[in-house]
């Protein structure tokens, strides 16, 4: 490269990184102090191996409420679980969280969002009027459409539930009302199969159950109590465990050895994966603001 | 610059004098209207003209002199007719010569005061161009259509100098008034100068026709006050006035009518022209009508239809449960919501018992009815079509129920869903905006959205299914009823009259001309025939449709099957309000 020969200047005179004055040097000249400004990897994180398989719990419980809703609709379509007792200990289970979920932050987040009793005892109303309203029709809507159609759209839509489920991260594939729709749309398809119209009462019951409103519980433990928060994980997933091991051995296998998987091997290897990041910053990059601009706004 | 000199056939064997015309100095043309022939005093010559020019408003003058040779040439006859140049002084003074045996004719146009060369007499090329007065004075020129630009300019200013030479001729009409056999102070010679062209009947036509006028004018009157009394407009009168499309076109016909029977007199010819053919065309639809009246009266034709009709509305309603039968099932294999396709198709089931009731009541009189139906055929046969939409709009009032039930369940799912697939997704639509935004909702919100959302997209095919059959059904009747309203709105608006004209006397309705060469030679002056182009017959319809009642749909393709797909009710009819926006 001949044309970035620099002027041997006896008077020594030094290159600046200015445009605005007329220098004896090429327009692509640069000296030796250019990589002086290199930085490698400063957005790059270090990760404790047992802080990210607590944070993969999010991920464990959702597949869980997954699989237990699945094992529970098996074995009311096979009639080895009685409507009325599902019903109570839904209403059972549903009476506890509620009591913890204020409970556990001392009635800070329901102060923050100030959210009476009356609207809660209202929406429960609604819930259960509606669907108990609904319930005949659900009986009947999907008796013409093919059974295999039904599973295939309630794996779907189930599907959909946990790739758009807001796991925390911050994307924009993440909509939680779009999951929690799916969620929805599926348990109504899935109810519609069930012998009788309460049967699908109970189920759509439960599925909002489940999908509503255990998500919110178990934020606001994971925030408040992060150490009950990994033994309620570790008492669900053993029961979606042993749910799906009373239906299929094989299914359960499975099932373990994804919930493991996801739990202590993928964050295993994100760890491993850290150590080959390679990212380089230097005066080369994009112009970024880092001011906060609200202050122009307003 | 070549002057033109338009010269009328019929003088061509006139006997030598003065031509009498106009000047037209923007298109350097010369309009000869008459010939005044030998003996003559110039001062009644003049006397003639002021009288012309004031009853016409054309500056009507003498344009220089006519010389037939029929005999040997004479010499003094040459220096008389330049020496009148002196007394009736024009610029350019035309002089215009035709030999014996009429091969050979020449022209000469002088100017006898030109500054550049002051003494001397200067000539110019002149073209002569012969016309059919007859022709020209009663046709009615039309201007070319736009043309592209770059041709527009040259056109124009050629249609400019045509409809000048036109204007001329049909507006000296005091001119012509004069024939030979009258004992006037000049002799003029002119298309109708062998004799004034008329005919008895018109003439009587012209006279009876001012009484005549007044007189259905009068009853016109009557009975349009009649239509428009307050019992009329009552609430649910004026509504059934409206959707009836016989009372559509009666109100169209007496507009029509009070128009060509009003006393005042049409202003321009296309008022007469557009009168002429609404005349002709009530005429006619009358005509029609009259004939389809004995063709029904007739072998007691009334009879046998009214005996036809109940059985092809049984039938039809018998056709129309077994297609509900087979809705009801499973049709053609489609997976079916079997409670909601049981209501629907029960509550059709019905509609079409009430139906044949209603036709088994109505049956002893319906004889009668058609008998009094058929009379208004004597009204034209537009109206006996119209009474014909309505009374199959009548019949299939089911089929219309059918869809409107139908189209009113399809459109609130899919409005439904549209709106509930927008809330499945996190997301609203902003009316101030105009567009979709996201939105949080509640969960209670969120849980009986999706309900209902699952509920109406498994309950959708049915609808759909419903709808689709009985929309398939109305198009069929909204077909055949257009294609009735095709054919009142084609006699309504053809124009008959100009048609007619174009077809036995096409030089009344000029697009145009178009030029012979007659003779070209060197030395002679160019000799032209003028003929006038016709014009054409799409232009004919074009220029003089009458406007019709708007009866007929406005719905472009596209809209229309929007229209369709969301669900929202079609009409075959658009009332008169909605016309205007």
């Amino acid at each position: 490269m001949t044309c970035a020969q620099p002027v041997t200047g006896t008077t020594g005179i030094r290159w600046q990184k200015v445009l605005y004055e007329r220098q004896p040097f090429p327009d692509n000249y640069v000296d030796q102090r250019f990589l002086e400004e290199l930085r490698k990897n400063i957005h790059a994180r270090k990760y404790q191996y047992w802080a990210v398989v607590f944070e993969s719990s999010v991920v464990i419980q959702q597949l869980c409420c997954v699989c237990v809703f699945g094992v529970i609709w098996w074995y009311m379509d096979e009639g080895l679980l009685a409507p009325h007792w599902l019903f109570g200990t839904g209403l059972a289970l549903s009476l506890i969280g509620y009591v913890l979920f204020d409970l556990v932050d001392g009635g800070e987040g329901r102060r923050k969002s100030g959210r009476t009793r009356w609207a809660d005892l209202k929406s429960a109303l609604v819930f259960i009027t509606f669907t108990y309203g609904f319930s005949p029709v659900l009986k009947t809507l999907t008796e013409s459409v093919s059974t295999d159609t039904i599973y295939a759209m309630s794996v779907f839509m189930l599907l959909g539930h946990l790739i758009f489920f807001d796991y925390g991260a911050n994307a924009a594939i993440v909509s939680s009302t779009l999951s929690l729709n799916m969620a929805i749309f599926a348990s109504v398809c899935l109810a519609s199969r069930l012998p009788r119209s309460l049967h699908a009462f109970i189920m759509v019951t439960f599925a909002i159950q489940i999908f509503a409103l255990w998500p919110m519980l178990q934020k606001k433990l994971k925030a408040c109590t992060p150490r009950s928060y990994v033994g309620v994980t570790l008492l669900f997933a053993g029961s979606a465990f042993g749910g799906l091991l009373s239906i299929s051995a094989v299914g359960a296998t499975l099932f373990a050895l994804l919930l493991v998987s996801i739990s202590c091997l993928c964050p295993f290897y994100l760890i491993r994966l850290q150590l080959f990041k390679e990212n380089i910053h230097g005066p080369w990059d994009e112009a970024e603001i880092k001011e906060d601009l609200s202050r122009f706004l307003s | 610059m070549v002057l033109k000199a338009f010269f009328p056939t019929c003088c061509a064997s006139a006997d030598s004098g003065l031509l009498i015309g106009r000047w037209v100095p923007e298109q350097s043309s010369a309009v000869v209207l008459a010939v005044v022939h030998f003996p003559f005093i110039p001062i009644q010559v003049k006397e003639l003209l002021a009288q012309v020019q004031q009853a016409s408003q054309v500056g009507v003058a003498v344009l220089g002199t006519w010389c037939h040779r029929r005999q040997e040439p004479e010499e003094s006859l040459g220096h008389f007719l330049e020496g009148l140049g002196a007394i009736f002084s024009h610029e350019p003074w035309l002089q215009l010569c035709r030999e014996r045996d009429s091969k050979f004719w020449s022209c000469k146009a002088t100017y006898q005061q030109v500054p550049t060369s002051p003494g001397a007499h200067s000539e110019d090329q002149v073209m002569l161009i012969f016309y059919d007065q007859r022709k020209v004075l009663l046709s009615q020129l039309h201007p070319p259509a736009a043309l592209p630009d770059h041709q527009a300019g040259d056109a124009t200013a050629s249609a400019c100098g045509l409809a000048a030479v036109f204007d001329t001729v049909s507006r000296s009409k005091a001119l012509f008034r004069s024939d030979q056999f009258d004992e006037g102070l000049v002799r003029l010679s002119h298309w109708q100068s062998e004799g004034v062209e008329a005919s008895i009947l018109v003439e009587l036509a012209k006279q009876a026709s001012g009484p005549v006028c007044l007189l259905l004018a009068c009853l016109l009157s009557f009975i349009s006050a009649a239509s428009t009394c307050r019992v009329f407009k009552l609430w649910p009168l004026s509504f059934i006035w409206s959707k009836l499309s016989t009372c559509e076109q009666l109100r169209h016909r007496l507009e029509q009518l009070t128009l060509i029977f009003s006393t005042q007199k049409a202003e321009n010819p296309s008022q007469l022209m557009r009168k002429a053919n609404m005349l002709v065309s009530v005429l006619l639809d009358v005509a029609l009508g009259l004939a389809l009246l004995s063709w029904l009266h007739r072998k007691d034709r009334i009879g046998q239809l009214a005996d036809a009709l109940v059985p092809v509305a049984d039938r039809v309603a018998e056709e129309l449960q077994h297609l509900l039968q087979w809705l009801m099932g499973a049709p053609a294999g489609l997976k079916m919501n079997r409670a909601l396709d049981q209501v629907l198709g029960r509550f059709f089931l019905y509609h079409i018992h009430l139906w044949i009731s209603y036709i088994h009541l109505m049956s002893p009189f319906i004889e009668r009815i058609l008998w009094h139906v058929g009379l208004s055929a004597c009204l034209g046969l537009t109206v006996a079509l119209s009474i014909l939409s309505d009374i199959i709009a009548l019949l299939t009032f089911h089929i219309y129920c059918f869809y409107v039930y139908g189209a009113r369940l399809y459109c609130l799912k899919i409005c439904g869903l549209s709106s509930l697939w927008r809330l499945f997704r996190g997301k609203k639509w902003n009316v101030l905006r105009q567009r979709v935004d996201s939105c949080s909702y509640d969960l209670d919100q969120l849980f009986i959205g999706t309900l209902l959302f699952t509920v109406l997209v498994f309950l959708l095919p049915t609808t759909a299914l419903y709808y689709l059959v009985f929309t398939l059904l109305r198009l069929l009747v909204v077909t055949v009823q257009g294609l009735i309203h095709l054919l009142v709105d084609l006699i309504n608006s053809l124009p008959l009259y100009a048609l007619g004209l174009r077809l036995c006397r096409p030089y009344r309705l000029a697009a145009g001309v178009k030029f012979r060469v007659l003779e070209h030679e060197a030395g002679r002056p160019l000799r032209l025939l003028m003929q006038i182009n016709p014009l054409p017959y799409n232009r004919v319809v074009h220029t003089y449709r009458l406007p019709s009642c708007g009866c007929h749909p406005k719905h472009s393709w596209g809209s229309l099957c929007r229209k369709l797909f969301f669900g929202e009710l079609i009409y075959p009819w658009r009332q008169r309000g909605d016309k205007q926006d």
